[in-house]
């Protein structure tokens, strides 16, 4: 534990402190400019890392946000007569707010619609940029000069360690958020939108925030941008910058702040290294060699697709040839943007920090920080007093696709503190209906009451009502650890306010959660597996791991959508035992089920659907005697009816 | 006067908005069978402008030149699936958007090295003396891109409706693995539905060329409005393109007419936008339900 913190924490003292003593041994304008620009790359590129690392989206709006930060600072100096801080302020808030806003229209996308969304706002804002001149003098450019800083003149190297100041600002703010449930949920609404609203974590609020924040840090670094170059052209921000900025995440590692600082330096240094014709053959020599290596070594243990090894291959071995060949290099940049950033992309998707992260960590034999001992489950999930009566009561309920009458028609009231059973052949309507209770669709007509109230509508807050659910087709958030999939779906422990977190001061709630979820993956039998992530459970595992995460809603109605659905038969035991388990602690569960002995084991009422109508209800014992039931599973129960039919 | 001058100008730029309409065509071909789109689709139509020219001025016969660009065009369209498309597609990620940009920064990068950074203009035997019409001038020339912008979207879906592999493309653009099951190989229809893509790309190429010149950026501002009538149309909306196109080329000739032709960008992207918060679907596009 204090080995980890010792190095990590270390690493980033001695990274820092390092950086801010070359000034004083290297008095040389060059070297400074670089580091300058390092600095303020770190803060856009930690921003950027935001939307497409976390967030998982192919964000091509962050050079606009850069941009307008730029001339937002300029502007409120030269305009306005305002300080360093107030004008940084004043571009930070622009990338706030107008982040906030392109988010609002591209919340509800996904991946090329969100990365067209953000193509058209850099169109958009290169295009107000050059045109409004009055303001921004178009193309012809706008000169900014450096304000004071409470009222002292800044010089150069002031400057440099000012930008290093609010980088290493900018890296524990998000160290802290990132690591908390804001980065959790980042990275569930990545995985699975549909679960991350099921499971009250919301979409809606995560994604903007998500989104302003890195936009804000976008803009925050454009203010600097301004006034370390003291003049803005709109054509800077564009295209071509936006794909130098996604080579830098993407190269430096994603969801990784070391990544973000190693794609700036890299960002940073890009000109020098195609000025400089020895270094770049060096360099993509090098480039060459590794993938050869690496490529050859994953083609012989097949661990790599033949693809994945050739591509880049042939992409770096371009990128040689073309360097003996061609006459100038400049000329060719962009080309050799694209060969760099190809080759990453295919050859080594998690970047160079999480290629050297995996490396390290073997290298210093690092172990994650140590767990909490779990929580008693009593404190986790109170065992609750049975009340009696109805508690959720469907009236009526329709869904319609087109001409698909999917249910159609169906009343069922659960009593509380049972299990209500719900089966019926395929096609008959079960998930639909449980889709409808869960919010994911609107129900066509019907009524829907919970504690004789009226539903709320939407999965986000049918979930915040009380109601949670599994999914028949697992929805996991699969990058996430097993602890980190129920600590997500936490409910009422996450009460520090976001400024706070930012502060770091949200760690208390942190360990009350992870006991908490501790306590849950125990009940499940999934404690021993906290730390793997949910992709590499086992299938029943995961299954598993679904139940603990809506248990984590601690609701009052458990919805459980064919839990048992491909388990082998010492996991279906399991699966009873751990329903059970969950019934004795007051919870109301909906079970939807294929498997009659899971069901008669379990159930205290069943309702059968058939062709979206309530066929039958009563006890197991009497469903499977019903004639209309047998007929549904079966076909028909005599020949006359039979003949009938045919008639 | 002051009417027939909007008309005028609708009319100019709706001829325009076919080319935006054909590209965005292209659009629809991949995203219905494979969920993509090829975001360098600008380069394409761009590389197969310039190697249009270049068949051009070896003496190649104009209507010569026409089969051979369209062909240079698949082979781009094949090229952009296999190096950055079906590997995304394998592992069911999203990483094509990049790999696509990437893809056409290196044309872009390769135009700008081969052909040079200069507009040059496109030689075409179709005259552009203005014909009028009720007091509207428009040019055979500008008749030629309707001509060729529907002869293309008809040919292409009468070939998706009359022949056995358009079947399967419609097969799998339906539901791709009940088309695998039925032995349909998704993984060719989705090079066919690329590399009939790059050939509406050419198309487009080789359509527009006469008028706006060739040059590596020629197709940066095509592209985005490309975008603007397919997503504003909806990615699945057919023939629905052929109208947004019309309307957005219209109004942007009008906006560069009011306001300045700086703005001239503008309302595609207003709209792009605006279409993606209201309806992410498009206007023709049917909502798809949810699946969990």
């Amino acid at each position: 534990m204090l080995k980890r913190l010792l190095l990590i924490r270390g690493a980033e003292i001695v990274a820092f402190t390092l950086l801010a003593t070359i000034p004083l041994v290297v008095s040389n304008s060059y070297v400074l400019g670089l580091l300058t620009l390092l600095a303020i790359y770190g803060i856009l590129l930690i921003g950027l890392d935001v939307t497409v690392g976390y967030l998982g989206q192919v964000n091509l709006a962050h050079a606009a946000f850069l941009g307008l930060g730029a001339y937002g600072a300029g502007l409120s100096v030269s305009l306005l007569g305002f300080g360093m801080l107030s004008a940084l302020a004043v571009s930070m808030l622009i990338g706030l707010v107008l982040g906030g806003l392109l988010a609002f229209p591209a919340l509800r996308l996904e991946g090329p619609q969100f990365a067209l969304a953000t193509l058209s706002f850099m169109a958009l804002s290169a295009t107000v940029l050059n045109e409004w001149e009055s303001l921004t003098f178009g193309a012809q450019g706008l000169t900014v000069s450096r304000p004071a800083l409470f009222a002292h003149a800044v010089n150069a190297q002031g400057f440099y360690w000012l930008c290093l100041i609010f980088l290493a600002l900018v890296w524990m703010a998000m160290r802290n958020l990132l690591s908390s449930q804001w980065g959790r949920a980042f990275e569930a609404l990545r995985d699975s939108p549909i679960a991350t609203d099921a499971m009250g974590i919301g979409t809606y609020r995560h994604k903007v925030i998500g989104f302003a924040l890195g936009s804000a840090l976008g803009s925050l670094a454009g203010g600097l941008y301004a006034f370390n170059f003291q003049y803005l052209q709109p054509l800077s921000f564009t295209y071509e910058l936006m794909v130098i900025l996604l080579l830098g995440v993407v190269l430096g590692g994603r969801k990784s702040l070391w990544g973000a600082f190693f794609g700036a330096s890299l960002v940073a240094l890009l000109p020098n290294l195609l000025s400089n014709r020895l270094l770049f053959e060096i360099i993509s020599a090098v480039g060459l060699l590794a993938a050869l290596f690496a490529g050859i070594r994953g083609l012989i243990k097949k661990t790599t697709r033949p693809f994945q090894a050739i591509a880049p291959i042939i992409a770096l071995g371009m990128l040689v040839v073309g360097g003996i060949l061609v006459k100038n290099t400049e000329d060719w940049r962009k080309g050799i943007f694209a060969l760099m950033l190809f080759s990453v992309v295919v050859g080594l998707p998690e970047g160079l920090m999480g290629f050297a992260a995996r490396f390290l960590t073997r290298l210093f034999r690092i172990d994650p920080p140590a767990l909490p001992p779990a929580a008693a489950l009593d404190t986790v999930l109170p065992a609750k007093v049975q009340d009696i009566g109805p508690l959720l009561q469907l009236e009526g309920l329709k869904r319609y696709f087109g001409g698909v009458k999917a249910v159609d028609g169906v009343s069922i009231t659960v009593q509380a503190g049972q299990i209500h059973g719900l089966i019926g052949p395929n096609g008959s309507g079960k998930s639909t209906a449980v889709n409808v209770i869960s919010g994911l669709y609107a129900p066509t007509t019907g009524k829907m009451m919970l504690h004789g109230k009226a539903l709320p509508m939407g999965l986000f807050n049918v979930a915040r009502a009380g109601v949670s659910r599994t999914f028949q087709n697992l929805q996991l958030f699969s990058e996430l650890s097993a602890m980190d999939n129920v600590m997500v779906a936490l409910k009422g422990v996450y009460r520090t306010p976001l400024p706070l977190v930012l502060l770091g001061l949200a760690k208390g709630e942190e360990k009350r959660a992870q006991a908490d979820a501790l306590a849950l993956l125990e009940l499940v039998g999934l404690r021993p597996h906290a730390r793997i992530s949910a992709k590499d459970l086992t299938y029943g595992d995961q299954r598993f791991l679904e139940i603990a995460r809506a248990l984590a809603r601690k609701p009052e109605l458990l919805i459980l959508d064919e839990p048992a659905a491909g388990l082998a038969l010492p996991d279906v035991n399991k699966l009873v035992e751990i329903i059970r388990r969950i019934h004795q602690r007051g919870i109301t569960i909906i079970l939807i089920e294929h498997h009659m002995d899971v069901v008669s084991e379990l159930c205290d009422v069943v309702t059968v659907l058939d062709g979206g109508k309530v066929i039958a209800e009563g006890s197991a014992e009497e469903v499977k005697r019903d004639p209309k039931v047998i007929e549904a599973y079966l076909g028909t129960t005599n020949e006359t009816a039979a003949m009938t039919v045919v008639k | 006067m002051n009417s027939i001058i909007i008309v005028q100008m609708a009319v100019s730029g709706a001829m325009m908005g076919l080319v935006y309409a054909l590209i965005a065509y292209g659009f629809q071909l991949t995203f219905s069978t494979s969920k993509s789109i090829n975001f360098g689709q600008g380069e394409l139509v761009m590389l197969s402008a310039f190697f249009s020219l270049t068949l051009l001025n070896w003496g190649v016969p104009y209507w010569l030149m026409v089969p051979g660009g369209l062909l240079f065009g698949v082979i781009l369209g094949l090229a952009v699936e296999r190096a950055g498309v079906r590997l995304a597609l394998e592992q069911k990620s999203e990483g094509w958007i990049l790999l696509t940009i990437i893809i056409g920064l290196l044309g872009f990068s390769a135009a700008e090295n081969i052909w040079g950074r200069d507009d040059r203009p496109f030689p075409t035997p179709i005259s552009s003396d203005a014909l009028h019409f009720f007091g509207i001038s428009i040019t055979p020339l500008e008749i030629s891109v309707a001509v060729g912008v529907f002869a293309v979207m008809g040919l292409i879906e009468l070939f998706k409706r009359k022949t056995l592999l358009g079947k399967a493309f419609e097969a799998v653009s339906a539901d791709r693995d009940a088309a695998e099951l039925m032995g349909i190989s998704a993984t060719r229809t989705v090079m066919l539905s690329y590399g009939l893509s790059g050939m509406v790309a050419a198309m487009a190429g080789i359509l527009v060329s006469p008028i706006t010149t060739v040059g590596p950026t020629m197709a940066s501002a095509l592209i985005l409005k490309a975008f603007s009538v397919a997503v504003v149309a909806g990615l699945e909306s057919g023939f629905g393109v052929v109208i947004v196109g019309i309307f957005l080329g219209a109004l942007e000739s009008l906006t560069s007419f009011y306001l300045g032709s700086g703005w001239r960008e503008a309302p595609g992207l207003i709209l792009l936008i605006l279409a993606l918060a209201v309806r992410p679907n498009g206007i023709f596009g049917k909502a798809s339900i949810r699946k969990v």
